[in-house]
C-alpha cells in the first residue's frame, strides 16, 4: 500500500485527557500517513470523540504531543488546527443551506471585477471548475438545501480541500445514506486519496471500515488497543479488539425472572420509516436488552412508547390494560417510565436542586390543599431515595449540574422510581459515567427488577447488557433481527456484535 | 432571478409571490375605485411610503444577517429633531443657529451612522443580545429626542433641506394638459432600493451578509469576518434611518418629537411580507420593495374607500399573519421538494426503512 510512503501527515503521541471522574484518554498514539484512509473504531465512550476533539483543538490534552505538518504542539487551538490543514466533516453538515452551491464553495472569496462588483457568471464557472477538478459534477446554481446528504458531504469535503485541508476527519458520514450514495461517496474519497489527501474515518459500520480504510486504530476505554493494516484483518478479530476480553463487568445475581406475570406485551407495532413488526413480551422482574446501531429504530421505539414521539400502529398492553401514551405524563400515569439517553437535554434540570429534580413527576401526589406542596413529605421522600440509591451529594438542595455524571444519572433514576413504574425503559443508562458508577447503576437496575419492575435497556455496551439482562434483542434497520437468551450457548459478545452489524448469526438455542 | 424551467415554475411563483400580491391588490382596488389607478395617486403613494421604505431598506440589511434593529424609528426621530434644531429659527422652535442645510444634513447622517455603530459594537464586541440592545436604544433615543426638543415641533425649514421630502425633480405633461410633478422622494426611494439591491447581490459585502445570515459558523469557517459584517449592517441601518428622518422632516416641513414613533412594526411587517426572512439568509431587496408597495397600496386603497382607520389597522395585522403563514408554507414546500429530489435523484429511493 502506498500509504506507508513519506512522512506522516499527523502524529499524535501519548495523548492523555481526564475529565472529572473519568480518564477519557490515556497514552493514545495515532499516526496518519499521506494518502491514507485511517479508520478509528471503538464502542461509545471508547475515546474517539475526545481524541478528535483534541486534534481539532476543542479539548486541550493533559499529556502528549501532536506533530502536524512538521510543527509540534502540546495543545492546539481550533484556529491552529484549521491552519495546519485539519478539517472536520460532521455527520450533520453545517452549510449555508439557503444559498447556492457556488456561493458555498466560494464563500468569503467571491470573484469581483475591477469595480468590486460580484461577477456572477464567473462565480458559477469558477465554482464549477473547482468542483470538476475534484471530479465532482454538480449543479452549482442549485441551492444546498436541495442536495442529498451524500452530495452535501462531498461538497463539505470539497470545501475543506479548497481551504487547503490535508487531513479530513469524516465522522459517521454514511449514517443517513442509502447504499448507492455510499458508493458514490466512497468513490470520491478514494479518488482524493490518490491525490495525497489523508482521511480519518470514524464509523460504527465495520464493513465500511473494511471496504475503504487502509489501516485501523482501535480504542477501548480511552486506551489504544492496536493500530493494524486492514488487509489481513477480519470482522470477528476487529470486534474482539473493540470489545476486549478481560474487563470485569457487573453480573446480576439470580437473573432468571422468578415471576412470570406479563407486565407489557407489544404486538405488531409498526411506525413506517422507524421500526416494523415489533413483538415482545416483558415479564415482571425481567430485564430485556435491545442492542443496535445508531438509527436502528430502538430509540424511536423507546420514545414512541414513552409518548415523546408517535408510537405507531399496533397492540400494546401494560399490566393487562391497553396502553397508549400521547405524552410522557400519560406514560407515567399508565406505569411506564423512560430514562433518556441525553441526560442534559431530557433527564435533569441542571440548575435546580436534587430535591426538585426527583419530585417533578409526583408533585401532584405531594400537593395538599390549594396546591401547596407538603414539604416535610417531599423532603422525606427525597432523603429516602438519596440513601437507597447511594446518591453522593452534600445535601438534597445541591444543584444537580454540580454532581458527577454517575450521581446525576442516579437522580434521574430516583425521579423515575417515584412514579412507581411497572415498566422502565433505560436508554444508554451508563453513558458518560465511570466504572464504579456503572456498577452502582446496574445494582439499582437489578434491585428494581427484584421488586418486580419490568425493565428494557437500550445500550450499545454489549458486555454490560450480557451482565444484567435475561435476554437481548438485536434491532437492525427497524426490525428485530435476532433474539439471544443470556446464558444460552451462542450468546457471545461476538455473535451479538455481528448481528448488530446486520450479519446473520447461526445460533443454536 | 435564477433560471426557470417548467418544473420550477411553481417554485418561481412561490418565491416571487409578493409581486403577485401587489398585482392582485392593484387590480382589486382599481376595480373598486376609478380614482385609484391614476398617475397622480400612484406617485403620491410612493411619497407616502418613502420614509417607511427607507427604514425597510436598513432593516432588511440587518434581517438578512439574522439580526434586527428595533431602534431605527427612534434614530429617525432623533436625527430629524437634531437637523430641525440646527436650521430652524428660534421663533419656529430651532436653536437659532440657522446653519447651512447641507451641514445639517451631514450632521444627521453622521449621527445616524454613529448610532448604528454603537448598536453594532455593543452586539458584536460585547456580545450583548441584539433584541435588548436595540430596544434599549429605542427608548434612550426617543427620550433624548423629547429632552432636546423645544417641547413642540421645529418647523419652517429652508427649501434645500425640504427638497428630498417635498421637492420635485421634473414635471410631466399629462394627456389632460395638466402637469404631473415627479417628487424627489419617489425617485429617491426607487434609487435607494436599486442601489441596495445591487449592493446585496453584486458586492462582496452583500454576499457576505447572506452567508452570515444563512449559517454564521460556516461563514466564519469560510474566512468571512462576521463581526465586521454585522457591525456594518447596523451602521447601514442607522444611515437609512437618518435619511428617513431627513425625508420625513422635509415632507412635513417640520420635525416633531414623536416622529417615527410606532413605525418599527410596520417596517418589520413590510420587510417580512416582502419575503425577507426573520431567520436570516433569505429574501431580496426587490422583494422588500414589493412589501413596501403592498403596504402603501393597502393603505391608500382602504383610505380612498373610506374604511375606518381601525379596520385598516386590523387589515395590516391580517396581512402580516398571512405573510408569515405563506413564509412558513414556502419553507416547508421547498423543503419537501428538496427531500423528494434527494430521494429520487441519484439513488434508488426509499429502499432503506430507517432513513429519516
Amino acid at each position: 500500500m502506498d500509504s506507508q510512503a513519506g512522512t506522516p501527515v499527523l502524529e499524535m503521541r501519548g495523548i492523555g485527557k481526564a475529565f472529572p471522574g473519568v480518564q477519557a484518554l490515556a497514552d493514545v498514539d495515532l499516526t496518519v500517513m499521506p494518502g491514507e484512509i485511517h479508520g478509528l473504531v471503538g464502542k461509545n465512550g471508547a475515546g474517539k470523540s475526545t481524541m478528535m476533539a483534541v486534534l481539532m483543538g476543542i479539548q486541550q490534552p493533559d499529556e502528549g504531543t501532536i506533530v502536524i505538518a512538521c510543527a509540534q504542539f502540546k495543545a492546539m487551538t481550533p484556529r491552529e488546527a484549521l491552519a495546519s490543514g485539519v478539517a472536520y466533516v460532521p455527520q450533520r453538515i453545517a452549510m449555508m443551506t439557503p444559498l447556492t452551491v457556488a456561493e458555498n464553495v466560494l464563500a468569503g472569496m467571491m470573484p469581483v471585477n475591477k469595480m468590486g462588483f460580484v461577477n456572477w457568471g464567473q462565480v458559477y464557472s469558477e465554482a464549477d471548475r473547482r468542483l470538476k477538478q475534484l471530479g465532482l459534477e454538480m449543479d452549482v446554481r442549485a441551492r444546498v438545501e436541495g442536495l442529498s446528504v451524500a452530495e452535501q458531504t462531498m461538497l463539505a469535503i470539497a470545501k475543506a480541500l479548497f481551504s487547503n485541508a490535508k487531513l479530513i476527519i469524516l465522522d459517521e458520514p454514511t449514517a443517513a445514506l442509502p447504499r448507492p450514495d455510499v458508493d458514490r461517496l466512497f468513490a470520491f474519497v478514494r479518488s482524493l486519496r490518490s491525490h495525497g489527501v489523508a482521511f480519518i474515518y470514524i464509523s460504527h459500520h465495520l464493513e465500511e471500515v473494511f471496504e475503504i480504510c487502509d489501516r485501523v486504530t482501535v480504542l477501548r476505554n480511552g486506551r489504544l488497543v492496536e493500530t493494524r493494516d486492514v488487509a489481513g484483518l477480519d470482522t470477528p478479530t476487529l470486534i474482539r479488539l473493540m470489545v476486549g476480553e478481560d474487563v470485569k463487568e457487573f453480573a446480576r445475581e439470580g437473573s432468571q425472572a422468578p415471576q412470570r406475570t406479563e407486565v407489557m406485551v407489544v404486538k405488531d407495532l409498526v411506525r413506517r420509516g422507524h421500526f416494523e413488526e415489533i413483538n415482545f413480551t416483558l415479564h415482571a422482574g425481567e430485564v430485556i436488552g435491545i442492542a443496535g446501531l445508531e438509527g436502528c429504530g430502538a430509540s424511536s421505539l423507546a420514545k414512541g412508547l414513552f409518548g415523546l414521539q408517535r408510537m405507531g400502529a399496533g397492540d400494546v398492553t401494560l399490566g393487562g390494560k391497553p396502553y397508549n401514551a400521547m405524552t410522557p405524563m400519560a406514560a407515567f400515569e399508565q406505569g411506564l417510565a423512560y430514562l433518556p439517553q441525553d441526560r442534559y437535554l431530557l433527564g435533569i434540570v441542571g440548575a435546580r436542586p436534587v430535591r426538585e429534580n426527583i419530585t417533578y413527576p409526583v408533585l401532584h401526589r405531594l400537593a395538599r390543599a390549594f396546591g401547596f406542596v407538603n414539604q416535610d413529605e417531599e423532603r422525606k421522600l427525597v432523603q429516602d431515595y438519596i440513601t437507597q440509591l447511594g446518591i453522593v451529594t452534600p445535601s438534597a438542595e445541591q444543584t444537580v449540574s454540580l454532581l458527577s455524571g454517575g450521581n446525576q444519572q442516579k437522580v434521574v433514576f430516583a425521579k423515575l422510581a417515584t412514579t412507581r413504574p411497572q415498566v422502565l425503559i433505560l436508554h444508554e443508562p451508563t453513558q458518560g459515567v465511570d466504572v464504579h458508577a456503572k456498577i452502582d447503576i446496574y445494582r439499582i437496575v437489578s434491585d428494581l427488577a427484584a421488586q418486580g419492575v419490568g425493565i428494557v435497556i437500550i445500550s450499545s455496551e454489549v458486555r454490560e447488557l450480557l451482565g444484567v439482562c435475561d435476554s437481548i434483542m438485536v434491532m437492525y434497520r427497524g426490525h428485530i433481527t435476532e433474539r439471544f437468551v443470556v446464558g444460552a450457548p451462542g450468546t457471545t459478545p461476538e455473535n451479538i456484535l455481528i448481528a448488530i452489524e446486520g450479519g446473520a448469526v447461526n445460533v443454536a438455542q | 432571478m435564477s433560471k426557470v424551467n417548467s418544473g420550477n415554475l411553481f417554485v418561481f411563483l412561490v418565491e416571487n409571490l409578493i409581486w403577485v400580491l401587489v398585482l392582485v391588490a392593484l387590480i382589486v382596488f382599481s376595480l373598486l375605485s376609478d380614482k385609484f389607478l391614476t398617475p397622480f395617486n400612484m406617485v403620491n403613494l410612493l411619497v407616502r411610503v418613502a420614509a417607511l421604505g427607507l427604514l425597510v431598506i436598513g432593516q432588511s440589511f440587518t434581517l438578512i444577517t439574522g439580526n434586527f434593529d428595533l431602534s431605527s424609528e427612534s434614530t429617525m426621530g432623533l436625527t430629524a429633531m437634531v437637523g430641525g434644531l440646527m436650521i430652524a429659527s428660534t421663533v419656529n422652535g430651532g436653536l437659532g443657529w440657522e446653519v447651512n442645510p447641507l451641514i445639517a444634513i451631514a450632521v444627521m447622517i453622521v449621527l445616524g451612522c454613529a448610532i448604528g455603530w454603537i448598536n453594532g459594537t455593543l452586539i458584536t464586541k460585547f456580545k450583548m443580545n441584539n433584541f435588548i440592545v436595540t430596544v434599549a436604544m429605542l427608548m434612550i433615543l426617543r427620550g433624548v429626542t423629547y429632552a432636546i426638543s423645544p417641547g413642540q415641533s421645529t418647523s419652517f425649514f429652508p427649501e434645500l433641506f425640504d427638497f428630498l421630502g417635498s421637492g420635485s425633480v421634473m414635471r410631466i405633461q399629462q394627456a389632460t394638459g395638466r402637469f404631473l410633478p415627479i417628487p424627489a422622494a419617489a425617485i429617491f426611494l426607487i434609487l435607494m432600493f436599486a442601489v441596495s439591491h445591487v449592493v446585496t447581490r453584486y458586492r462582496r459585502f452583500g454576499r457576505n451578509m447572506y452567508a452570515v445570515g444563512s449559517n454564521r459558523s460556516a461563514a466564519d469557517a469560510a474566512g468571512i469576518d462576521s463581526q465586521r459584517v454585522i457591525l456594518l449592517v447596523y451602521i447601514v441601518s442607522g444611515l437609512f434611518a437618518a435619511l428617513a428622518g431627513l425625508l420625513e422632516a422635509g415632507r412635513m416641513d417640520s420635525a416633531t418629537p414623536r416622529m417615527g414613533s410606532g413605525m418599527i412594526f410596520s417596517v418589520q411587517a413590510a420587510a417580512v411580507i416582502g419575503g425577507i426572512s426573520l431567520f436570516g439568509g433569505r429574501g431580496t431587496l426587490i422583494g422588500a420593495f414589493g412589501g413596501v408597495l403592498l403596504w402603501g397600496i393597502l393603505d391608500t386603497g382602504l383610505n380612498m374607500l373610506q374604511v375606518s382607520p381601525f379596520w385598516i389597522e386590523v387589515s395590516r395585522g391580517l396581512l402580516l399573519l398571512f405573510a408569515v403563514f405563506l413564509d412558513a408554507m414556502k419553507v416547508r414546500y421547498l423543503h419537501r421538494i428538496a427531500v423528494r429530489k434527494a430521494l429520487t435523484g441519484n439513488t434508488i429511493g426509499l429502499q432503506d426503512p430507517v432513513m429519516t
